[in-house]
């Protein structure tokens, strides 16, 4: 059986050791400066900035999938460093959190597939666990696309790569046995994610609003042309023919060969996959689409909708609202040697990332300017993680475990910006068993803190609830309602009272949102 | 959809009930323009037989022992062990000509419950979620999509997709392995009733409490993910509330009635359908399951039809009686049919190539057999009917559009049901 050996990211390495290193602050001002100038000409009003607890819960849950712990909270509301949020995004970077949380998101946009179809959901968790590899190693984006790109596979038909051997192995092959390993779905993907063009509605027709033909789509898959399981099934071996260098678009149709998007012909040589060659154009640094449309992505995750939005779908009827910044933010992001951590430092240094998300006056409605930051909807893994956060629960995250229910349960599908709640969600979160042990004295390690450290006057319990679930103290007023709440029961319901204090704030709408 | 004249309605049959008023009733419901059309599919997980149900093959090998019996509609035989289902055949019209491709469980059921097969990214929504947006009142306090003991293959099989949750089906499950005679007849919805620790009181002054403290933040956020978490809480609340809470409790139906549907789960499943259908629920699924009869078919088939035979017959006459059946199409299917030719453990095994499925009610032309399979059950010989065209002839039966496009998660419009839909139209009336 012959393997494929693959070079990785040696080039990026070495350029981005010898460069100096790229100032985060310098491109946040840039990226503001950018953004302002679009504020002023469409006469809108930002939004001031958010106070520290609204952006410490922000940064936690965007880039560590949760909300932070109480001690978090105290600490950083006490720092008195005018650089602590600065320091804190580059803090929760280095945080094993962030790589899991980053394994998640980029799973569901590469292999959605493990979300859609029921028998593919067990590839989640090798394909999270070789993400998560990546992402702690703060691997150059553009080597984890040519990794997954290039990916060894089989050449030899009669001996062809498991798909999947153990499930929790750490395997990129999810990738190719989601897609069916079929040369036209690898293509899909590969542009839409990587590329931001969905060149796949070309597959059928020519493409309705931008320039891509038929021919272009397959053209695209032909890289993938050698590329096949053995035998049906998601769960089927996979091979790839490295003689095979043409595809055949249907029935009675001429075969086509791999050119790239601009039209140029590929040199791929004898003995060499055609994938290799791919990977090398999609993640060249002069590639015209692929920082533009990482960076889009990444700006997407953190402000709820892209500077292109859809943040996949770059076409000439879908233009930027940001044509400039796009550009700058690409080219940086390029010359840090295609640095995700690098483009989070700057995303989350910008007075843009730092606004509140209330609203304050009517021009901050259009979500295109950026006035204020989104409120947007927690995905099943950021829900069901910031409610193990705040009420202490403990489980395994294995198959069928209450985890499992709840990413089922409280999957986020639409827009980020539009999370809609559904009835039996809320009934789950009012009356639901997770819910009710949480509230409930016995069974609940939040609660029983709460209560039962001594000498704690009822709006010091009270606050404790409310750091370790909304992550900020409760204002005055909120604190004399629910102290009077608590109060007019009398001491010896002082648990039960103090259950309820714990259930509103869980299934309020500033807990289910990420704001 | 409790609204007060509903309410005042529904007094007024449980005092009806049993005395003769029924018929007047039932022509008052008929005629009330305003009456939304309603869908109860009855789903049998596992793939049921047709050969044994509703494709008999007396005379040939692959018939089995169970003999063809005739049923109300001229010339349309069915088993043997349906006898009161062939009561109503004028009511319901049998498909004989099924014809699929997906002999596995989850990729069929997947296929039958959203027209579609598994394509990428993209996900599908079951049938269920699609007509209960086209027909679900906002303000309604039931949901638009109720699903009784879910049955079924595919983890996946009951998710409104890209629709979004607020279109997930409401769930009523069983509760425990023995049936009770409690109220609820053994049905549960998920999470409707308070936890055990909690009595009302305490639930109010909670949720009061919980409205109170959110207001600031919901008016400093406006926008749907606010709007639509508020929403949902009202809405779960008033079905908490004990008017709506009532459509879910079947105690208040007669004895005999209870009896007749069948003191079983499904059975029970089938008189709570009727309920939530009189009040407005557009779209529920009842599910029976233990179809996959690989072993032992003629012994567990059956006995499925005990319980199915009486449930069904009885919900049709039970529509019937109160002027709901004309607007209420009732569909009775599973994810394929199975094996003419009977295997050495005297069962059938996975068949999509020829199998059947049952309209009836509303918008349905009953009385007839639509299709023909071969002698030995083994193909279709006339009028093939693929998965599109069924559910888009559901579609004209309860009068939604089927070509209506929904923007999906991959933002590609994609129709409720796919254009290469032919309707049966021989079925429509």
């Amino acid at each position: 059986m012959r393997v494929l050996l693959v070079t990785t990211g040696l080039l990026a390495f070495a350029s981005s050791v010898l460069a100096a290193p790229p100032d985060a602050q310098r491109l946040a001002d840039r990226i503001d400066a950018h953004l302002d100038a679009h504020l002023k000409a469409a006469n809108a009003t930002p939004q001031s900035q958010a106070d520290d607890a609204e952006f410490l819960r922000r940064a936690y849950l965007d880039i560590t999938g949760r909300i932070p712990a109480t001690r978090d909270v105290y600490e950083f509301l006490a720092d008195t460093d005018p650089n602590k949020r600065g320091k804190l995004i580059d803090d929760l970077l280095d945080t094993p959190r962030y790589a899991s949380h980053s394994a998640a998101i980029w799973r569901a946009a590469l292999a959605p597939e493990t979300t859609a179809i029921p028998e593919a959901r067990v590839f989640r968790f090798g394909f999270e666990a070789w993400l998560r590899l990546k992402f702690r190693a703060n691997t150059p984006y553009d080597s984890l696309v040519r990794e997954l790109l290039t990916a060894s596979l089989s050449t030899d038909a009669e001996n062809p790569t498991p798909a999947l051997r153990r499930p929790e192995d750490p395997n990129p092959l999810a990738f190719y046995a989601v897609k069916e390993a079929k040369p036209e779905n690898l293509a899909a993907a590969t542009t839409r994610v990587f590329l931001g063009v969905q060149i796949e509605c070309a597959q059928c027709h020519d493409h309705p609003f931008g320039k891509w033909t038929r021919d272009q789509f397959w053209n695209q898959a032909a890289f993938f042309a050698g590329v096949g399981r053995q035998g049906e099934g998601v769960f089927a071996p996979i091979a790839e023919d490295l003689t095979v260098r043409q595809i055949t678009p249907g029935m009675g149709k001429k075969p086509v060969a791999a050119l790239f998007l601009d039209e140029k012909a590929p040199v791929t040589r004898r003995g060499d996959t055609p994938r290799l060659t791919l990977a090398e154009w999609v993640t060249a640094k002069d590639n015209p689409y692929f920082a533009k449309a990482t960076v889009n992505r990444v700006w997407g995750q953190f402000f709820g909708r892209g500077i292109v939005d859809p943040i996949d779908d770059f076409n000439d009827a879908n233009k930027p609202s940001h044509p400039e910044l796009l550009d700058e933010l690409a080219k940086a992001f390029a010359d840090s040697g295609f640095d995700l951590r690098f483009l989070i430092r700057a995303i989350g240094r910008t007075k843009a990332y730092n606004r509140s998300s209330a609203r304050t006056d009517a021009s901050q409605d259009d979500p295109r300017h950026f006035a204020r930051m989104a409120v947007k909807g927690l995905t099943g893994e950021q829900l069901f993680d910031s409610l193990v956060q705040a009420t202490g629960y403990r489980e395994g995250n294995g198959r069928g475990s209450t985890r499992d229910q709840f990413l089922s349960r409280f999957a986020l599908s639409g827009k980020p910006t539009e999370p809609e709640t559904s009835i039996p969600q809320a009934l789950g979160l009012m009356n639901g068993k997770f819910i009710n042990d949480a509230t409930t004295l016995e069974t609940s390690p939040t609660l029983l803190a709460s209560c039962e450290t001594p000498g704690l006057s009822t709006a010091e319990r009270v606050e404790s609830l409310y750091v370790a679930t909304l992550g900020r103290k409760p204002t005055q007023k909120e604190l004399d309602r629910v102290v009077k709440y608590i109060d007019a029961a009398g001491k010896d319901r002082l648990p039960e009272r103090l259950g309820d204090v714990f259930w509103v704030l869980l299934n309020q709408a500033e807990f289910r949102l990420n704001h | 959809m409790v609204n007060s004249q509903l309410v005042s309605r529904r007094g007024f049959v449980a005092t009806a009930a049993g005395s003769g008023w029924l018929p007047t009733l039932a022509a008052r419901a008929a005629n009330d323009p305003a009456r939304k059309r309603s869908c109860i599919v009855l789903w049998m997980s596992g793939g049921p037989t047709q050969t044994d149900t509703f494709d008999p093959k007396p005379g040939h090998a692959n018939g089995g022992p169970f003999k063809a019996i005739d049923t109300v509609a001229e010339g349309v035989k069915i088993g043997e062990h349906l006898p009161d289902v062939a009561k109503q055949m004028k009511h319901l019209a049998v498909v004989r000509s099924m014809s699929t491709k997906e002999g596995d469980h989850g990729r069929a059921t997947l296929h039958l419950r959203t027209g579609n097969l598994p394509q990428g990214a993209i996900e599908f929504p079951v049938f269920g979620s699609l007509i209960a947006k086209e027909k679900e009142q906002p303000t309604a306090d039931l949901p638009g999509f109720v699903s009784i003991t879910p049955r079924g293959f595919g983890g996946g099989a009951l998710s409104a997709g890209f629709l979004g949750p607020q279109y997930a089906p409401l769930v009523v499950g069983g509760a425990g392995e023995t049936f009770g005679t409690e109220q609820t007849g053994g049905l549960r919805v998920e999470d409707l009733g308070l936890p055990a620790n909690v009595p009302q009181r305490r639930a109010d002054e909670r949720r009061e409490l919980l409205d109170d403290l959110e207001a600031v933040f919901l008016a400093s956020r406006p926008g749907t993910a606010t709007k639509s978490h508020n929403s949902a809480y009202q809405r779960a609340a008033r079905l908490m509330r004990e008017s709506a809470a009532k459509a879910f409790d079947l105690s208040d139906e007669e004895e005999k009635l209870r009896d007749r549907y069948g003191k079983n789960r499904f059975g029970q499943g089938c008189l709570l359908a009727r309920r939530l259908v009189e009040r407005g629920v557009p779209f529920v699924e009842v599910s029976l399951g233990n179809w996959d009869t690989h072993d032992n078919n003629f012994v567990q088939v059956k006995s499925l039809c005990q319980t199915l035979d009486p449930a069904w017959a009885t919900l049709m006459g039970d529509l019937k009686d109160r002027g709901l059946l004309d607007t209420t199409t009732v569909v009775w299917m599973g994810e394929f049919g199975r094996t003419p030719g009977i295997n050495p453990r005297q069962g059938r095994d996975h068949y999509p190539n020829a199998w059947s499925m049952v309209l009836g009610g509303g918008g349905i032309k009953g009385g007839q057999a639509v299709g023909k399979t071969s002698k030995d059950g083994m193909a279709v010989e006339e009028r093939p009917v693929t998965v599109p065209d069924l559910l888009a002839t559901v579609c004209h039966a309860i009068g939604v559009d089927p070509e209506k496009q929904n923007m999906s998660n991959v933002n590609r419009p994609i129709r409720i049901v796919d254009q290469s839909a032919k309707p049966v139209k021989e079925v429509l009336t």
